[in-house]
């Protein structure tokens, strides 16, 4: 079988070698899989949930930005979360090229796709951190500043997770755990950090531009 | 495990993919990965729990029998209705009936050899009593005090006590989402061959329905408490009304979560009974489907329902017709089960067994149940009884008349297939009995006390009672009663722990029942299955042959279907 995979071309090759996996391991990952998605739809209604939240109190609010000690807070720096924005996005885009290099078998080029994704993760953190040490509200003060650091802060937990799982899947696969027929792990974190920054869609979309 | 991919489908054994047992005690007993032993767990950690919890409704119970309160302050009292209602809730029945019947049952039934995320499973039971220590901790604190809803600004003042409380509904939320989601991957992707949808036991669909809501609706509750436990904590303003906040929010997110919640409840028990009646009445159930589809649809229409718990709390008016309507409409498909019941067992050869006993109670304390439910949903009428003990009187009938009833069923119908024993079956009649007198003694008359407006959540109720003086009687009255319901459990828990060791023995199938659990052997070997059989038509048909194939007792005339794995235990997100 391994030898009638050679003569495929690309693509060909992968659906292949994802179809032709030994069956113990070919229903694990389809279980594996369904699991992960209901995962993200879970974790998807807790930042919905959130957001009902922010959405709620905001249209219930009589002025909005909320007046705090008779001054009205100032809006968001839209110009600088849209700079931030694309970072973040650019990384979903560098690890679909990384999975899609490991499908190749092609190891090098998915290193360096990889580490790009890690190192816009951790420079979109670095932004948000900015953006936290300039935007003059307080967690506490009122429920603008409450649902932009609890969402926000959230969705960077979620970065931040998701730059140490992307380290760990980089660990595992130059440690020769994943093969070219395998990779379930790989796919998992593509998902989750594609899902990362679907979440932030509606998140600068909420904060920054309505 | 096979490597690499030249490995060709003829050298693939299922024989192959049952792991070694599991060794020595911790293995086996404590971290195990094992459904079953999963299930016991949560059934052990739940009824201890109950006991807890039951006491404490004793003691509420108690201190109403006399109108100026018997035995204890306010403060201990609100302390001990909100305790009693947040671990019946959290840490009793959510555990018991998708936890322990869950667990134990559905992989069986479905013909799996375990659930599909092993680890997971072991994870989330060992939550639990994570999450029992940290609420009744929060104790040492002073308690929580606002009822086991926890509304802000009340519960605000609880400190201490009030972050713990939301701390463990959130670590128990993170539990029931894993249960959630590893029950509906176990139902969607590992049914014996030829369980098609439609031939999938009714308990099935009920837990199917059961781990959607799980899934989906219990995020929701641990974002509420999670903002809860913010503003305990940390001060952030989201239910503080001075600082621009609302706690009307808390209570949308709290029943978005907690109307569903009660379906997670009572669902299962749902499944119990269409399990229970068609063995017991020797009878094919009636409207299979119809039964099946309504147990998803009320799973669906449970999110569309939350604000009737509102309509005290000053939601807009448009908004109270709509969700009058859509709670009338939850009426409809829970209809369609009750009568489809009441059809099974019409004509049938009835065998009054213990769980059928049960199944029978059910039948009427959850319909009346029911009905009470469809009066508090007219806004009018809720109005006037919102605040009173007909609330509580209504809610118990369909918790403990319902849930508890249906987990009861359950018992002693698959307590010979869990410990290959049956329950001493005299000493579990008694208990029915108990038990159906005691919750109709002591819930009954709280309808008409709420009628005439006895509040609820009061330590006392002098002024009550001085407009209504037969008040007195009945709260001595429902007390009495409320004992026979405590000694039914406390029968019960003996009747566990004596016949595990001298009950009669069981055989692989002492009711005659039909689903796939009663094709091996009582109790199950851990790998449940040697052979995966093959399905052919639903489990309900008495006057047909059992529609399975190469079942473990069964010759080996037919080739062996090597399609479902024993789960390998592994993280789900990482790794190959």
């Amino acid at each position: 079988m391994a030898a009638a995979v050679q003569h495929l071309s690309g693509h060909e090759a992968i659906a292949a070698r994802y179809h032709d996996v030994d069956p113990v391991y070919g229903e694990t990952r389809d279980l594996r899989l369904l699991g992960f998605v209901f995962f993200l739809l879970s974790d998807c209604i807790l930042f919905s949930s959130f957001i009902f939240a922010y959405v709620y109190l905001r249209i219930s609010a009589p002025a909005w930005p909320p007046f705090l000690n008779g001054h009205q807070l100032p809006w968001f720096d839209t110009s600088f979360a849209a700079m931030n924005s694309i970072v973040l996005f650019g990384s979903g885009v560098t690890m679909h090229f990384a999975l899609e290099n490991w499908k190749h078998l092609n190891k090098a080029k998915f290193n360096g796709w990889l580490i790009a994704t890690i190192v816009l993760g951790i420079g979109f953190l670095l932004g948000q951190a900015h953006e936290y040490s300039v935007v003059g509200i307080s967690w506490t003060g009122t429920t603008m500043g409450a649902s932009f650091f609890t969402l926000t802060g959230m969705h960077g937990f979620h970065v931040f997770v998701g730059v140490l799982y992307l380290t760990i899947l980089g660990l595992q696969a130059n440690r020769g755990v994943y093969t070219g027929s395998k990779y379930f792990g790989l796919t998992a974190g593509t998902l989750y950090w594609h899902f990362v920054d679907v979440i932030w869609v509606f998140l600068f979309f909420l904060f920054y531009i309505w | 495990m096979h490597t690499g991919t030249s490995t060709t489908h003829d050298t693939h054994d299922a024989h192959d993919h049952i792991h070694p047992p599991p060794e020595g005690f911790v293995r086996k007993y404590v971290f195990s990965l094992d459904h079953k032993v999963i299930g016991f767990q949560y059934f052990f950690t739940g009824l201890l729990i109950m006991f807890i919890a039951g006491s404490f409704a004793e003691l509420v119970r108690l201190q109403l029998t006399d109108p100026n309160g018997a035995i204890m302050s306010h403060t201990a009292y609100n302390e001990m209705f909100t305790m009693h209602g947040t671990a019946m809730v959290w840490l009793v029945l959510i555990p018991l009936v998708t936890g322990a019947l869950g667990n134990f049952v559905m992989p069986l039934q479905i013909g799996a050899r375990d659930v599909a995320f092993p680890w997971l499973n072991m994870a989330s039971f060992w939550i639990l009593p994570l999450a029992a220590l940290i609420l009744f901790s929060s104790m040492l604190w002073g308690g929580p005090h606002a009822g086991w809803t926890e509304y802000p600004p009340i519960s605000l003042a609880d400190g201490t006590a009030g972050a713990l409380w939301c701390l463990a509904i959130f670590t128990i939320g993170i539990s029931s989402t894993m249960t959630g989601l590893n029950f509906m991957v176990t139902i969607m992707k590992m049914r014996a061959p030829g369980m098609t949808w439609t031939r999938m036991p009714l308990f099935i669909w009920a837990t199917f329905a059961t781990a959607l809501m799980n899934m989906v609706a219990t995020v929701a509750l641990s974002v509420a408490v999670g903002a809860l436990f913010l503003e305990h904590v940390f001060n952030v303003p989201f239910y503080d009304a001075a600082r621009g906040g609302s706690a009307v929010l808390y209570q949308h997110m709290f029943w978005f979560y907690s109307h569903p919640a009660v379906y997670i409840f009572i669902i299962p028990a749902f499944g119990v009974v269409s399990e229970v009646l068609p063995t017991f009445a020797r009878k094919p159930i009636f409207g299979y489907k119809m039964i099946a589809f309504s147990s998803m649809a009320i799973s669906i229409l449970a999110f569309t329902v939350w604000m009737h718990h509102m309509f005290p709390s000053g939601i807009a008016p448009w908004l109270q017709l709509p969700f009058m309507i859509l709670t009338y409409a939850i009426g409809i498909p829970t209809g369609i089960k009750i009568f489809s019941w009441m059809a099974t067992i019409w004509g049938g050869r009835i065998h009054f067994t213990s769980s059928m006993l049960y199944a029978l109670g059910f039948l009427i304390t959850f319909t009346f149940g029911g009905i009470t439910g469809v009066f508090l949903a007219s806004v009018p009428v809720d109005l006037h009884m919102h605040g009173t003990v007909f609330v509580v009187g209504h809610f118990h009938y369909v918790v403990a008349g319902g849930a508890v009833m249906g987990f009861l069923a359950a018992i002693p119908y698959w307590y010979p297939k869990a410990t290959g024993r049956m329950l001493n079956e005299r000493l579990a009649q008694l208990g029915f009995w108990l038990f159906f007198i005691g919750l109709n003694g002591t819930f009954l008359p709280m309808h008409w006390l709420g009628l005439e407006g006895m509040p609820r959540r009061t330590a006392t109720y002098a002024g009550f009672a001085k407009a209504f003086p037969d008040a007195v009687f009945w709260n001595q009255f429902e007390t009495a009663f409320s004992f026979l319901m405590a000694a039914s459990i406390g029968l019960l828990a003996i009747n566990v722990i004596w016949s595990l060791r001298h009950g009669t023995l069981a055989g692989i199938n002492p009711w005659g029942a039909r689903t796939l659990e009663w094709t091996i052997s009582s109790p199950p070997p851990y790998y449940n299955f040697k052979k995966i059989p093959q399905v052919f038509g639903r489990p309900y048909d008495f006057d047909q042959p059992l529609p399975y194939r190469n079942t473990d007792n069964e010759l080996d005339e037919f080739p062996e279907f090597g399609r479902v794995l024993m789960p390998i235990p592994q993280p789900v997100g990482a790794g190959a």
